[in-house]
């Protein structure tokens, strides 16, 4: 007897790829972050940088100080919110005014930056960054 | 439906960036005006409220920050430094690091912030 050979079938079941699929798909769902770096940009004086003098009425101080309160030349203390509208009024009469952080070495650095996004949403161009003395 | 899958499969595997530095465990400073930074230009300095600093994943004092910014700016005139700093470090610190910025003529910097939509 001559028995026939058992066909086999040339395909193989996939029904399980599309849970692979989908486990992989969950996966890199979960696990992406899309890397979005926020910063505040900033430009240094480099190392030959000279120094520039500036008018007085120019400059606007603005003093951030170790025990967390900031005070400029012109109000004395302020409340970081108030900061925003009072150099888009000094910007408004001089354009061409230069803000200089003046920031106490004891100073928290997340107040500095505070006072750097306001400026920066008042539409400062010009700032400066300064360490105060001791 | 299959089809669907594999398409958006394909779309997050590409995508995917692994965090491949880790820094030191810092908790930014908010901000509501930061911008987008180009990650191609970006070296990072990470410091923390210890006063500890770290490049590349390695603790560095504070006198080497200008070889090794003067190094990586030699390959990348266009370089910005990000600051990754704890918004509890003192200002001393950043202050410190700035000078070292100056000694190795890197004049581009970006305090890295998270973005806040609140008042501050």
């Amino acid at each position: 007897m001559i028995r026939k050979r058992a066909r086999v079938s040339a395909e193989f079941n996939t029904s399980s790829m599309s849970d692979i699929n989908f486990l992989l798909l969950i996966f890199f769902l979960v696990s992406t972050m899309f890397a979005v770096e926020r910063g505040l940009p900033m430009a240094l004086p480099g190392k030959g940088s000279r120094q520039v003098k500036l008018k007085r009425s120019t400059v606007f101080h603005i003093q951030a100080h170790a025990n967390g309160t900031i005070t400029t030349s012109d109000t004395g203390p302020i409340h970081l919110s108030e900061i925003k509208q009072l150099v888009e009024n000094k910007l408004k009469i001089n354009p061409k005014l230069v803000v200089v952080i003046e920031t106490e070495p004891n100073a928290d650095y997340g107040l500095m930056v505070h006072i750097l996004d306001q400026l920066r949403l008042a539409d400062a161009k010009r700032i400066s960054l300064r360490t105060l003395n001791p | 439906m299959s089809d669907i899958i594999f398409l958006l499969l394909i779309f997050f595997m590409v995508t995917t960036i692994f965090k491949m530095e880790e820094g030191l465990p810092i908790v930014l400073p908010r901000a509501k005006s930061g911008t987008q930074q180009e990650r191609e230009r970006l070296v990072h300095i990470w410091a923390d409220r210890f006063n500890r600093i770290s490049i590349n994943d390695k603790l560095v004092r504070i006198k080497d920050i200008h070889i090794i910014i003067a190094r990586k700016l030699e390959d990348n005139r266009s370089l910005i430094v990000a600051f990754n700093v704890d918004h509890r470090a003192k200002y001393r610190l950043v202050s410190n690091i700035m000078e070292e910025l100056k000694d190795a003529n890197a004049v581009n910097v970006s305090f890295t912030s998270i973005y806040q939509e609140e008042g501050p």
